[in-house]
């Protein structure tokens, strides 16, 4: 599942990764991400069979775009 | 605050809960200081008086401390006799393995704690604040209560969650516009054990966001090293911004998990439900 969500966002031009812990998509993007980025998100994870969808802030400690 | 926002049904529900309490005589409710059972413990007070009616609010590891703190102010404030009692739902192994049915074994730590102080002080009849909405949801707590006999007049006569919190808001409660707050183990998915130390992380984490000035529904999910912080769809995109999203990761870190992360849907009621498949998404 998760990495066929990656594999879609990632042709949608949203470059991540994407853990998966049970039915929980966690999403793991260098880049800040838009709300329309964040809509595409939920509708893809969605159809790969989350339902849940959360965004990792902050990985690895890293100091975050745009700071 | 108009008395013409009540539509007539919802009178006549209410006019159905105070012959319900006049009937009964002496009631002790399972108190929580949410909106429910504080409408509930204020009408019953109004009706019955002082002295038939006694609140008793279950303290443990799974109530934060400012809630309980609220619920004894209200408890003031409105002249309500109200007894402080550990619950001590934590000791309970088959409670701390967190299965599904959870909540069942918590309920029936309270009552089983609730009932013989309603004996021994002479209340007929224990109630809680179970409203009509509450009914149809997925709530293995309210089997527990069944199987001890306490009754729930909210649900009774009808009285759905939006119409307690008109009544309340006519009535000037507080508690009208109150968010939610169900226990904090509600936060932990099922099978992953519920311990104080989990369960203060949840707190101190909700508590830190809180101080950051995030209003309405709020939840820190609780996913072992990982925090899964459920907001209010509308206020979502605001704290993805980069320096809004610094400012929760230092605060959760702070209570301590490694990793955070944002849901992207927003709070859900029942979020762990979901995932866990216990009702549908």
């Amino acid at each position: 599942m998760s990495e066929a969500l990656q594999s879609r966002l990632g042709e949608a031009g949203i470059s991540c990764r994407v853990e998966q812990r049970d039915r929980l998509a966690i999403v793991i993007s260098e880049a800040p991400i838009s709300r329309d980025d964040r809509l595409l998100m939920i509708q893809m994870a969605r159809g790969e069979g989350f339902t849940h969808v959360a965004i990792e802030l902050d990985p690895d400690g890293a100091p975050l775009p745009g700071d | 605050m108009e008395s013409t926002a009540i539509a007539t049904p919802t009178r006549h529900k209410e006019t159905r809960l105070s012959d319900w309490l006049h009937e009964r005589r002496t009631v002790l409710v399972g108190y929580s200081g949410g909106a429910d059972s504080t409408y509930l413990t204020v009408i019953a007070r109004e009706i019955l008086g002082r002295d038939a009616v006694l609140a008793v609010l279950g303290r443990s590891a799974s109530v934060p401390a400012e809630q309980a703190r609220r619920a004894e102010a209200m408890a003031a404030d409105h002249d309500i006799d109200l007894r402080v009692v550990d619950s001590g739902e934590l000791a309970d192994p088959r409670y701390a393995a967190n299965p599904v049915n959870r909540c069942y074994f918590c309920k029936s730590v309270l009552w089983e704690v609730l009932t013989p102080i309603a004996r021994e002080h002479g209340f007929q009849t224990v109630i809680d604040g179970t409203n009509a909405d509450d009914v149809s949801e997925y709530r293995p707590g309210a089997l527990a209560a069944r199987e001890h006999g306490i009754e729930s007049p909210l649900a009774v006569v009808g009285l759905t969650k939006a119409e307690i919190r008109l009544l309340s808001r006519e009535r000037g409660l507080a508690t009208w516009s109150q968010p939610s707050a169900p226990c904090l183990a509600s936060r932990i998915p099922y099978g992953l054990s519920v311990t104080t130390e989990r369960l203060s992380q949840i707190e101190r984490a909700e508590q830190s966001l809180r101080d950051l000035g995030i209003a309405g529904d709020l939840r820190v999910r609780h996913h072992g090293d990982l925090a899964r912080i459920e907001l209010d769809p509308g206020v979502i995109d605001e704290w993805l911004e980069p320096r809004n999203s610094r400012r929760m990761v230092e605060a959760v870190r702070a209570a301590g998990f490694q990793r955070v992360t944002l849901d992207l849907r927003g709070f859900r009621s029942g979020s762990l439900n979901v995932l866990e498949g216990v009702v549908a998404a």
